[in-house]
């Protein structure tokens, strides 16, 4: 007998549903991305955000099922939802759809963490993955670095004391005007420049597990004001070596700290090529296994909602039908 | 026929079951702003206190607004998906007119504001006719004191009604207006039973992809891109 899930993810701007099996094996998965709506804001507007999940969710949920070959909702046994951390209105549409498919069927509701579900994003791929792990949850909401120890046992190491990782890609884009999203405009014109050209600060680098990326940002602004005719390409590889820099390596530190012969990636930002390339390189060097989810795994998406509910409901059971959201839930740590 | 209504426009939450056009029983919370939290659980208790089963129901009636954007965000939501899974039609019905309609023996112009935030309120005027109310202007969003001034224009007798009239004194300034008791000032999903009935009977549905909130205004992002 296997549990199938259906999970709803609405936290920021990607309107997600899938159907994943025993916590590790995806059925179905459908994102649809609302990044062009956002594009012209350079950043995610959450008013408009919210409107946009309330239009996409019935739709996205019945592909969802569709593509799982399920008839209707009845075909699962758990319907799930993240409910924090997220934006407000947002996260409110993805838990409404999901008490409303729990009140019409009868199933169990299960809210769901959305930082744990980017660690569990990592068992859709590898199903027999062993913990401890160290992971780095990159995007543009969070810049986290947990010590996975075992299912259910985080610890949280660092995290920004300012922007997020994926917001510095994103301020950094805006200010030389390359658009949104930043990251992958920065990745692409990075591997053309030379990231030795212009040594930009390495912020808390050697102080704590915590990071800090305002001052980076500031340190570009101010270059590219002083030096107009700087080649954007070595301006943006500069940029993205020196956070690549820091990422790597208070992401092995951690890995020496929770004794993790596993490095693992999350989070849009684990997108980027040079990331993946150099954590690669790091477990390499020192004797570790790197374990880099595909693109659509490392982005907001059902499927990892799907599988932490799955994980939840073994140690926790259903969730009250009367939970609300939590905009600020932090990784649950020991 | 079963229906089940509801709305969220306000910082109330309103449910009840409707069984050919009569009320078998609702709920209404009024503490504020916990919709999501409230209405799920609502439905629930009332489905097993009427011992009324989901899988009969013929449609699903819910108040689409104008009203405040995160409980038309949950009604909506929970009514879409809910018609969607059981297969049946959605009627939308605005959240001013829910308040309207139970004054329509009055024999004054109905005004119904609801308190939208930031110093302005949802507003449209409503004519009593024969069996009902008839809505004599669009809806609309405005500062307080611009409603004011268009029902002072009017030679009409006017019945306030909603929760903008208490929570702003501009409206104080209608000194020959009377207004309707606390009971009327929220869209009651009571009301949407009889409404939403007729409806259903003459197949004014949607399909449940169709129903959209009536936001009235941009996000203020849009606003602001606008202004430059
Ligand atoms: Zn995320």
């Amino acid at each position: 007998m296997t549990t199938k899930v259906l999970g709803i993810e609405t936290s920021c701007d990607e309107t997600a549903a899938a159907v994943v099996e025993d916590g590790r094996r995806v059925r179905s998965s459908v994102v649809a991305s609302q990044v062009d709506l956002h594009a012209r804001f350079g950043g995610v507007v959450p008013e408009l955000a919210s409107r946009a999940h309330v239009e996409h969710i019935d739709t996205v949920i019945s592909e969802a099922l569709l593509e799982a070959g399920a008839l209707d909702v009845g075909a699962v046994d758990i319907v799930a939802a993240c409910h924090g951390p997220g934006l407000a209105g947002a996260l409110l549409v993805g838990v409404s759809a999901a008490k409303a498919l729990a009140v019409t069927t009868g199933l169990p509701y299960v809210g769901v963490n959305h930082l744990e579900a980017h660690l569990y994003a990592a068992w859709l791929e590898e199903p027999d993955l062993e913990p401890p792990l160290a992971v780095l949850i990159v995007s543009g909401g969070h810049t986290l670095l947990v010590a996975m120890e075992d299912h259910g046992r985080y610890r949280v190491l660092g995290q920004t004391v300012d922007d997020a990782a994926g917001e510095a890609f994103d301020k950094v884009a805006r200010f030389l005007g390359l658009g949104y999203p930043g990251g992958p405009v920065i990745d692409r014109l990075a591997a053309e420049g030379d990231a030795t050209a212009v040594e930009f600060p390495r912020p808390m680098r050697d102080e704590g597990l915590d990071f800090s990326f305002s001052g980076l940002k500031t340190a570009v602004v101010n270059h590219v004001r002083r030096n107009p005719d700087e080649d954007l390409r070595d301006v943006a590889a500069s940029f993205q070596e020196a956070v690549v820099d820091v990422l790597v390596r208070k992401l092995v530190t951690a890995a020496d700290l929770a004794r993790a012969p596993v490095l693992v990636l999350g989070g849009g930002v684990a997108a980027n090529s040079r990331l993946r390339d150099r954590v690669a390189q790091a477990a390499a060097a020192t004797g570790r296994r790197a374990f880099l989810p595909p693109l659509e795994l490392c982005t907001d998406n059902g499927a990892m909602i799907a599988a932490t509910a799955w994980w939840r409901w073994e140690r926790d059971g259903a969730t009250r039908l009367d939970a609300g959201v939590a905009p600020t839930l932090a990784l649950p740590s020991i | 026929m079963l229906i089940l209504c509801l709305d969220t426009a306000t910082p109330r939450v309103s449910v009840a079951f409707g069984q050919d056009g009569a009320v078998l029983g609702e709920v209404e919370l009024g503490i504020g702003q916990r919709h999501a939290e409230q209405l799920a659980p609502a439905i629930e208790f009332l489905c097993h206190h009427l011992d009324v089963q989901l899988a009969h129901l013929a449609g699903i009636a819910v108040g689409v607004g104008p009203g405040l954007f995160t409980g038309l965000r949950v009604g909506i939501t929970t009514a879409k998906v809910m018609a969607q899974t059981l297969r049946v039609p959605v009627v939308p019905v605005p959240s001013l007119d829910l308040v309207a309609y139970p004054l329509r023996h009055s024999h004054r112009l109905i005004a119904v504001v609801f308190d939208a935030k930031r110093h302005e309120v949802f507003h449209a005027r409503y004519r009593p006719v024969p069996g009902g109310v008839q809505r004599v202007s669009e809806y609309g969003v405005a500062p307080p004191e611009k409603v004011v001034a268009e029902l002072l224009a009017s030679a009409d007798e006017v019945l306030l009604a909603g929760d903008g009239v208490t929570r702003y004194g501009e409206f104080a300034a209608l000194d020959r207006a009377e207004v309707a008791g606390p009971e009327f000032a929220a869209p009651s999903a009571a009301a949407l039973v009889e409404l939403a009935t007729a409806r259903m009977e003459r197949e004014e549905f949607s399909a449940p992809s169709q129903i959209a909130p009536l936001y009235l205004r941009k996000s203020d992002a849009e606003l602001a891109k606008r202004a430059r």
